[in-house]
């Protein structure tokens, strides 16, 4: 019971793939933040 | 405060500590007191991991710095996903499959037990000053709001963190943790919606955010690079990936969340949900001390926010030019914010142009009023520095605030005080028993025990919070400080479990010296340069890693087995 297991992960199938879907959210966040500022910079 | 509030306020602390107690129901072994029998879900492990960051300074402090400063301190995040990814893929796996109590035991295994021992100090060393910080921020909510003295606010709440994390272990500490997240973000969304709901008339959530841009509050994002800046798209994503590789990898505060994890699975999926959730639980606090910062200019704030040193002031002869200036500016960036909403809506641009020019005028009218009543306070006290930030929201909560949201509020930022101390003195205690009593001091004694050693670290670590605490409430804006005070260790730590993990090479002597010339750095960082403090956990690493792979050149591969 309890022993470490390198289960793949609930979604998106694989371990690196759901790492790259979270530096793309990242991206698109940083993309997102960015545009706010521009928009409401005096 | 109000009845109502006390109610709200007791009823949702007292909900929060009791679940927490009956979830754990009296852990008997040392296995399930530090590490839950290792048999927490991701849900309740990644909201752990984010309710032991996000102290009571997270509400109070940021949303002061918003006002003061801006949003610009999202930025300090973009490398909190970075870190999570790499942790996810590297230190997870080595720490679920070494089965170690502590990511410091894991080091002997790799080098020896004196590195162990020196990373498992200067843990204890670093999270020990942060542990009476996020202690302090709670006793600055009394003192606003009832005048009660900051001894005895510290003194109930260590008392309420003491009990429940000496009696329940780890369980009660992560189920309590569950809870207190669903009160911090309730509070977060009541806060932001009533901060625009008390907006006058007239004036929409548009103009609002209009006008929180129009004074550089909505800076969200900057391109700019600044090695003294600890607040640019650079420093968060590269000095921000390093302190949170640190933090989420090398602190005994987090590793302890996921090595309770049922699976290698769950406990790197806890990481990847607060790669996910932290940055825009920042940008909503941030945001929400903008909208109190849009709130302030159509009610007139006062000069500074911490009351005590703004009475203390008040019969100092210049402060009365300084507060007729004060609130004259008021009443022009009220008026200019009019005009340039007026403008814009009119679409007359040379208008808008005109009252923006006025508007920013004004608020640099506000601000070097502030200023010069800050300077009447250190001139006053004596103190070098001075900062009102931490008490910016509390005034907006307890002022304007409607009955029972205060308490609902209060509770949030209270429920996060105590959660995140009950994790700190739980790891405390942990690296206190495991890395150095048990390994140093009494190597072989009954389960039971240990368990018991476990409960009195934990308690000593608690007594301590209380006693520190006295002095961490003069540390300035104190979320930074949480922040300072982390990165002069955090390089060094970091830097030993990077030759751990990505050079097999290298031995005990030269990872322990590395370790040394690493923090030898990071202070001469600090006390000889101007180098932001963000930056000093990717100077320390890097030290760390060069020196202990110089010298690993000068010593002989290990003995084939």
């Amino acid at each position: 019971m309890n022993s470490p297991r390198d289960e793949p992960p609930p979604f998106l199938g694989t371990w690196k793939r759901l790492y790259a879907a979270v530096l793309v959210y990242l991206a698109l966040l940083i993309t997102a933040f960015y545009l706010f500022t521009k928009a409401f910079e005096p | 405060m109000r009845l109502l509030d006390w109610g709200v306020l007791i009823g949702a602390l007292s909900f929060i500590v009791l679940y927490g107690l009956y979830r754990s129901r009296g852990p008997t072994t040392v296995n399930s007191y530090l590490l839950a029998g290792r048999t927490m879900p991701w849900y309740a492990m990644g909201l752990s991991i984010m309710a032991t960051q996000a102290s009571a300074v997270t509400f109070i402090s940021t949303t002061g710095q918003a006002y003061v400063d801006g949003m610009r301190f999202v930025q300090f995040y973009f490398g909190l996903p970075i870190a999570m990814v790499i942790l996810a893929a590297t230190a997870v796996p080595v720490f679920h499959r070494t089965k170690v109590y502590t990511a410091y035991e894991y080091l002997e295994k790799r080098f020896d037990a004196k590195t162990r021992t020196l990373v498992g100090l200067i843990f204890l060393i670093q999270r020990g000053l942060g542990v009476g910080i996020a202690l302090a921020a709670p006793a600055i909510v009394l003192t606003v709001l009832l005048g009660w003295p900051d001894r005895l606010t510290t003194f109930v709440m260590g008392a309420v963190v003491i009990t429940y994390t000496v009696l329940g272990g780890i369980k009660a500490v992560t189920w309590t943790d569950v809870q207190q997240m669903m009160i911090l973000f309730a509070g977060l969304f009541v806060a932001l919606g009533t901060a625009v709901w008390l907006l006058p008339h007239g004036v929409s959530f548009h103009d609002a955010v209009s006008l929180a841009g129009a004074a550089g509050k909505l800076n969200a994002v900057d391109f700019s690079f600044d090695l003294k800046n600890p607040f640019n798209f650079w420093s968060g994503l590269i000095g921000g990936t390093f302190l949170f590789l640190s933090y989420f990898g090398t602190d005994q505060s987090q590793v302890q969340r996921y090595l309770t994890g049922k699976s290698i699975a769950q406990s790197r999926l806890s990481l990847i949900f607060n790669a996910g959730a932290k940055i825009p639980m920042q940008f909503l606090i941030l945001f929400t001390g903008a909208m109190v910062f849009v709130f302030y200019i159509y009610e007139r704030p006062p000069l500074l926010f911490q009351p005590v040193e703004l009475k203390r002031i008040q019969s100092v002869p210049a402060y009365r030019s300084i507060e007729d200036r004060y609130q004259r500016a008021f009443e022009q960036r009220k008026e200019a914010a009019g005009r340039l909403l007026e403008a814009r809506r009119t679409g007359d641009r040379t208008a808008g142009a005109r009252s923006l020019a006025e508007y920013r005028n004004a608020q640099a009218g506000i601000d070097a009023a502030r200023d010069q009543g800050g300077r009447l306070v250190q001139a006053a006290t004596g103190s070098s520095r001075f900062n009102d930030a931490n008490y910016v929201f509390l005034t907006f909560v307890t002022r304007y605030m409607p009955a029972g949201i205060v308490g609902l509020i209060l509770a949030a930022i209270f429920g996060a005080a105590i959660t995140s101390i009950a994790g700190e003195i739980n790891s405390l205690a942990t690296v206190s028993v495991i890395d150095l009593y048990r390994r140093h001091v009494r190597k072989s004694a009954p389960d039971r025990h240990y368990l018991w050693a476990s409960r009195a670290a934990t308690a000593f670590w608690g007594c301590y919070a209380v006693m520190f605490a006295q002095y961490g409430k003069n540390l300035g804006s104190l979320v930074v400080a949480v922040n300072m005070v982390g990165s002069l260790f955090y390089g060094g730590m970091l830097g030993v479990f990077v030759l751990a993990f990505a050079f097999p090479r290298v031995r005990g002597n030269a990872a322990f010296l590395g370790v040394l010339a690493g923090e030898a750095a990071i202070f001469y960082a600090h006390f000889a340069t101007e180098v932001s403090f963000l930056w000093y956990n990717v100077i320390g690493c890097l030290v760390v890693v060069g020196t202990g792979l110089l010298l690993s050149l000068f010593e002989r591969p290990a003995a084939a087995a």
